[in-house]
């Protein structure tokens, strides 16, 4: 997941990421109650048991006993209300999710309020239905058709999220930040903040607007970016590019320092992982040349880690480098046309 | 023998095991008669002919009530208008809503609408905190479904609401835009710090909240006790209504109709049950806190440090009248009790702090003398002489206004707000006032 600062708001909002944790396959499935458990075990353990003619007799009566004591009726379940989906009258926007989503890609967008699909404990709104046709056809130009291009359908439809949920507002932290989007598991992606997207065709644009546009992609990118790391890793030499600089405390710092020390986000500072991620979502919606000006404004002198000018460069050009080949040798993308793709889309909306 | 009663225990339990009887508690399973109720209570919407009347009570805005117009249709889209703001109450706006098996049959108003914007955790959309608004509800389980009547209990901030089967006047009301009026909106315009009503030989003390939509009355009862009641307040189309009604003695206000508006003399003139009444604003209070003003000064006094404002003096609805904040270094502004000596006698000083290099600095200031504390509750700081020399112009001006102002000669009530926050208000007009707090 992630989170960003706002610029708008009164209180400094920085970013809480959310990944998924580890030993995920090895979870155990909780609708085993604790007590079966133990006697799964114990019965794997009993291999012979010794029965008498008489024993034998008593425990088929003592079967039958158990067969005739059922009774339990479950009476018609033909129609329980909610199962398989809550249902309501098809409006265009339905029709337009299904159209242009679900069936060439068999995703599904759930816009309308369902407090389980965010988190149970957060002051949410549902989006306005205006905002949900505009944001869900500038995600398809911007991600879907972009990667369609450069990588093909089959790629898309095999790795794309399945699942996305849309919230109105954005998520409040108790520290003051907020959260714009989260993903589980590389099927699900919470949105965020639909009431404040704001595309330069709409009135009311202001030039400020263009930074929920571009969270809102960068957060998406983001997590394509975990999806496909998560599938093929990339090569490990990108951890020892910034080794003993990643830092829990990364919500302190901002952007501009992060630079200084080779990193391109203070939320990269957190993570190895978050580090390569926040390289695809900023050099994708930043545009190669939006990418360099962030290099190059990395000012003369050392930063507080005494890493030199022309070492924070030179570390950002190298993991650069490593995602570039990473997008080339695993996926065989042309990482550079990507880019090019998706900032034009990305500057249709703004500029 | 002990075989023979073994098979016969057996036996026994088999043949019980078999008993099929069913004694269901009800005819129908329990998904047939959720499908049902929910059947019932979507025909119920929906067969209003006029559509609803609601009253939303948002849990967070204790005691304040907003209201709303529905019209549900029968494929899943409510129309509605909300008296949240002069463009809510007369244009009507179209979301979904759904009816839901969640623990209890529940209305969910699923796609956002004039209603979530009292729950929007964005708190410049609504003026409540941010991360969660006014803490309002727009998912609700249904309670009880009467007659004309539906209650409904929010099911995230536990807020109530009531929907009232509307009549075709209420219903033409809203699309009529006779809402549009919005007369009580005009209190912002009264300037003066304190705002009585006056309701024939009774006057109340009144404290507004626009954006909870609250009133506060304040009042001396037979016993010389001061009472406070808090009660929500809604927009009709010529007034207000307040709910739960106010009650002192024999007077129960429910309302105030045929609101009119004088902007001359800043007044909103109305009826209460047909009688006359007016709502004004004045620089005295209906129950002056007599001690509050020796109470402040010795606060400072006692623990020699002084009180800062952040903002300055507040005049005629203008935050910051005097440009205080804005001269060059500004810090904040301070009052500190007996802060030197003067000729054999302690002076008080008034002055702006400065951040200079980092460090906070006294560039200039006013002496004043000890002030005058007069028995109802009123004080006034003489003023003595100047201090240091203003650096710049805007200094110049904002310091000598400021002055002439904290040494107007009717002198200053003090309402304390908090432990160690006070409001002084200008006992002229009520007009101009600043808020102090003690640095903590």
């Amino acid at each position: 997941m992630i989170n960003d600062i706002h610029n708008n708001m009164q209180q400094s909002a920085k970013v809480i990421p959310i990944s998924i944790a580890p030993h995920w396959e090895t979870m155990i499935d909780n609708r085993v109650p604790g007590w079966l458990l133990s006697l799964i075990e114990r019965l794997k353990g009993l291999k012979f048991v010794p029965v008498r003619k008489m024993q034998r007799l008593v425990f088929f009566l003592f079967l039958t006993t158990l067969v005739a004591c059922k009774k339990e009726d479950l009476g018609n379940v033909d129609d329980i209300p909610g199962l398989g989906g809550d249902t309501w009258a098809a409006t265009p926007i339905d029709t337009w999710i299904y159209d242009s989503l679900t069936v060439p890609l068999n995703i599904a967008v759930k816009y309308k309020w369902d407090q389980f699909e965010l988190s149970l404990n957060k002051t949410l709104v549902p989006p306005k239905e205006e905002k949900i046709i505009p944001v869900l056809s500038a995600v398809k130009k911007v991600w879907i058709d972009t990667y369609i291009a450069e990588a093909g359908a089959v790629f898309m439809k095999r790795y794309c999220p399945k699942f996305f949920a849309l919230a109105g507002s954005a998520s409040w932290n108790t520290d003051g930040t907020i959260t714009l989007g989260t993903a589980e598991g590389g099927r699900k992606v919470v949105l965020y903040v639909l009431n404040d997207f704001r595309t330069k065709d709409m009135t009311g644009f202001q030039p400020s607007d263009s930074f929920n546009i571009k969270q809102m992609f960068h957060t998406i990118e983001h997590e394509f970016g975990h999806i496909l790391h998560q599938t093929v890793y990339y090569p490990v030499n990108f951890k020892t590019i910034s080794v003993g600089l990643y830092t829990s405390n990364w919500n302190n710092v901002s952007d501009a320092a992060a630079r200084r020390d080779g990193f391109v986000t203070a939320y990269a500072e957190s993570a190895p992982d978050e580090d390569f991620v926040e390289m695809i979502a900023m050099m994708l919606t930043e545009g190669r040349s939006g990418f360099d000006a962030i290099v190059n404004s990395i000012p003369a002198g050392t930063s507080t880690n005494n890493i030199t000018q022309a070492e924070a460069k030179s570390r950002l050009r190298k993991k650069e480098a490593i995602v570039v080949n990473y997008f080339k040798d695993t996926w065989s993308i042309d990482f550079y046309s990507l880019q090019t793709r998706v900032r034009a889309a990305v500057e249709q909306l703004i500029k | 023998m002990r075989k023979i009663l073994s098979f016969t225990l057996l036996a026994t339990i088999i043949i019980s095991g078999c008993n099929k009887k069913d004694d269901d508690a009800f005819d129908q399973s329990p998904d047939e008669r959720i499908n049902e109720t929910l059947a019932e209570y979507q025909s119920a919407l929906v067969k209003a002919p006029y559509g609803w009347k609601g009253l939303i009570y948002p849990a967070g805005t204790k005691g304040g009530v907003f209201s709303f117009y529905f019209k549900f249709n029968d494929s899943n889209r409510v129309e509605m208008f909300s008296d949240f703001d002069s463009t809510s109450n007369v244009t009507p706006a179209t979301s979904s809503y759904r009816l839901k098996a969640l623990q209890q049959p529940s209305l969910l108003f699923d796609t956002y609408s004039y209603i979530h914007v009292l729950s929007d955790p964005d708190g410049s959309v609504n003026g409540g905190d941010y991360g969660s608004g006014l803490g309002s509800d727009f998912e609700f389980a249904i309670m009880d479904v009467g007659a004309d009547t539906i209650k409904l209990t929010g099911r995230f901030n536990g807020s109530k609401a009531y929907l009232i089967k509307a009549t075709q006047q209420e219903a033409d009301d809203y699309y009529s835009k006779r809402y549009k009026t919005r007369v009580f909106a005009n209190y912002n315009k009264i300037l003066n710090y304190f705002k009585r009503v006056v309701v024939g030989s009774n006057q109340y003390q009144i404290k507004v909240n626009q954006v909870a939509h609250t009133i506060t009355f304040t009042w001396v009862d037979g016993n010389g006790i001061v009472q406070t009641y808090t009660t929500g307040y809604y927009y009709t189309t010529d007034g207000i209504m307040l709910t739960p009604p106010f009650t002192d003695g024999n007077i129960t206000i429910s309302g105030f109709s045929n609101m009119t508006w004088n902007a001359t003399t800043a007044t909103l003139s109305f009826t209460v049950n047909s009688d006359a009444a007016y709502i004004y604003g004045l620089g005295t209070p209906i129950n002056p806190d007599l001690g509050a003003p020796q109470r402040w000064w010795k606060y400072a006094v006692d623990r020699e440090i002084y009180w800062v404002s952040e903002n300055g003096f507040h005049v005629n609805g203008v935050d910051d009248a005097y440009g205080i904040t804005r001269t060059p270094d500004y810090y904040y502004f301070i009052y500190w009790p007996e802060y030197g000596t003067y000729s054999g006698g302690n002076y008080d000083l008034a002055a702006p702090i400065k951040v200079i290099n980092d460090t906070l600095r006294l560039q200039y200031g006013g002496a004043h003398r000890k002030p005058t504390f007069s028995n109802d509750g009123r004080v006034v700081f003489p003023y003595l002489g100047s201090l240091g020399a203003y650096p710049t112009a805007a200094d110049s001006v904002a310091m000598t206004k400021t002055r002439i102002q904290l040494s107007e000669s009717t002198g200053y009530y003090f309402v304390q707000t908090g432990n160690s926050t006070y409001d002084m208000v200008n006992a002229k007009d009520g007009k101009a006032w600043i808020s102090w707090i003690f640095p903590q």
